[in-house]
């Protein structure tokens, strides 16, 4: 009974690795996971309809939280924030990409809190419009992009007079920027 | 010999070499020794599914057609650099670290290399001292190979040590993650030879760091060769931002500094796992289980993959932090970071390389 379920989940995996043209390697580790995360990747995998790109994505993240918390791919896709996303309701893309984030916040637990907590920060600012303050990309560097967009001498004194009257947040932003925060 | 081997190749125009009679005297029966006319092509053999460790177990003596003082690989103007000189005196290395550059480095050049010729080194060395006179220069064995790993079967620091210690302007640093100090016990550096280890916490030693001496023993054995008349010193390179990691490095500071008082550590250096995406590729086919290999690290600008900014920042204050709370000033720098991230963690822009290497050398803050 169960070499017959474990061969119907294989023949749904390779029918859906056809269909999404999936690299050979990405197929290869999926068929590679234990019988129970094999099954339930195929089944997040058809619920949610991932493409080929998320597809490879998700199997590359799900591999990695595996061998970073020592546990079996099925016991990561039952996790609350994980299950919740396949179950609830919303267009499929909408919950795919979802789906996608959510596991990539697993994988980058720290990142994704802290690019979160300075994102709020940033937004608490509330800057007008042709002031931005611009992260660096996934936080890989220490550096800050404040950008201005003037097209007046007037504008401009407005500008740099919003900037310096936030002056000390901006700081404390840069200083989580740098570790100096709790990370 | 702490390491094995499977074979010794031995360049036939080396046969007669000290080196070579040395290493061929103090092998075990057990391991082949086959004469080759070109080392070279016994080094770059590619042997198995792991070519990269089937190289660390292949020793060729060899004549190294180079030059052997370059300066170090990961030195760069975007970075706050050491200045650090490196002797190439061998090439690949018996220990087996997951995160090792080398697998990149070495890759299609495998064979564990040890040259014969290396006397040599030392003419280049007197020719760079004669025409910058008085300036002090700290050069190390310890980049493309572990300094001491072997050092009872080549014997080499022998000479490097006897060399350096009647040179004033010189200074030798060993570094090493073994505790193989023995020739180093029964020698005299007169102050100019500094022993340095890599330190890693148990987390870390025991899932990625293959083959070497624990942190304790590597720890043991400085206070053996401070004690012998070195001077000594630690790197934490590369720190892994893994959980739990700032109590895994504070813990490992202060197993340091109940073992060694600060005023007597000469420096320690600080830098963060990084990797290529092509060494990552690599270390992750050799590796697959590691955890350590799967930080949250991100493309940084320099083209490699560190753990993002404010992690790994932070986890480098609070290891200079511990070492500022010591109770001495324990010279610090980092390697392969910008002059911003050392502003950041030390509070002080860095000098200029150069002055960075002269007061390492000299055993000055290098802040």
């Amino acid at each position: 009974m169960r070499r017959e379920s474990a061969s119907t989940t294989d023949y749904g995996i390779r029918a859906l690795a056809a269909a999404r043209r999936l690299p050979e390697p990405h197929l290869a580790r999926w068929l590679a996971m234990d019988a129970p995360s094999r099954a339930g990747f195929l089944e997040i995998a058809q619920a949610l309809r991932l493409r080929t790109g998320q597809l490879v994505v998700a199997l590359d993240l799900l591999g990695e939280i595996a061998v970073r918390e020592g546990k079996a791919g099925a016991e990561i896709l039952a996790r609350p924030e994980l299950a919740r996303i396949a179950a609830r309701a919303g267009s499929t893309p909408e919950r795919a990409r979802a789906f996608i984030d959510a596991i990539r916040a697993i994988r980058f637990p720290r990142l994704t809190e802290t690019a979160a907590r300075l994102n709020s920060a940033i937004g608490e600012l509330r800057l007008p419009r042709g002031i931005s303050i611009v992260l660096p990309a996934e936080l890989g560097s220490d550096v800050l992009t404040i950008k201005l967009e003037v097209s007046r001498e007037g504008d401009l004194d407005r500008a740099i007079g919003i900037l310096a009257r936030h002056r000390a947040a901006i700081a404390r932003i840069l200083a989580t920027l740098g570790g100096s925060d709790e990370v | 010999m702490k390491f094995d081997l499977d074979a010794v190749f031995v360049e036939r125009g080396e046969r007669d070499s000290a080196l070579v009679r040395r290493v061929v005297a103090a092998l075990p029966g057990s391991v082949p020794v086959e004469y080759v006319a070109d080392g070279r092509e016994a080094a770059r053999a590619s042997i198995g599914a792991d070519p990269f460790a089937a190289g660390k177990r292949r020793m060729v003596l060899m004549r190294r057609r180079a030059p052997f003082l370059m300066s170090c690989p990961a030195g760069s103007a975007r970075f706050a650099c050491c200045g650090y000189l490196v002797m190439v005196l061998a090439s690949n290395c018996p220990m087996d670290c997951s995160y090792c550059f080398l697998q990149e480095f070495v890759a299609d050049n495998p064979g564990f290399q040890v040259y014969s010729n290396y006397a040599e080194s030392f003419e280049e060395i007197e020719r760079m001292i004669h025409s910058a006179p008085g300036r002090h220069f700290r050069i190390g064995t310890g980049e493309l190979a572990d300094s001491l790993a072997f050092d009872t079967v080549t014997g080499l620091t022998r000479d490097l040590v006897g060399f350096f210690a009647a040179r004033e302007t010189l200074t030798l640093e060993l570094k090493t993650k073994t505790d193989e100090i023995e020739n180093l016990l029964a020698l005299d550096p007169r102050g100019r030879v500094l022993v340095s280890w890599t330190l890693s916490p148990d987390q870390v030693w025991r899932t990625s760091e293959h083959r070497t001496a624990s942190p304790a023993a590597r720890i043991a054995a400085a206070r053996r060769v401070l004690d012998a008349g070195y001077r000594i010193a630690f790197h934490f390179d590369p720190m892994i931002a893994y959980d739990g990691a700032e109590r895994g490095y504070s813990e490992l500071v202060d197993n340091v500094l109940d073992a060694i008082p600060a005023a007597q550590i000469g420096f320690f250096s600080i830098g963060g796992l990084r990797m290529t995406p092509a060494l990552r590729g690599a270390a992750r086919r050799r590796w697959p289980h590691d955890p350590m290999l799967l930080g949250e690290d991100v493309l940084a600008s320099d083209g490699r993959l560190r753990a993002f900014t404010a992690l790994r920042l932070k986890l480098y204050r609070v290891l200079a932090e511990r070492f500022a709370r010591a109770g001495a000033k324990v010279p610090g720098y980092l390697c392969m970071e910008s002059a911003s991230v050392h502003e950041r963690v030390f509070g002080v822009a860095p000098d200029n390389p150069a002055t960075i290497s002269e007061r390492l050398a000299l055993g000055q803050d290098s802040r």
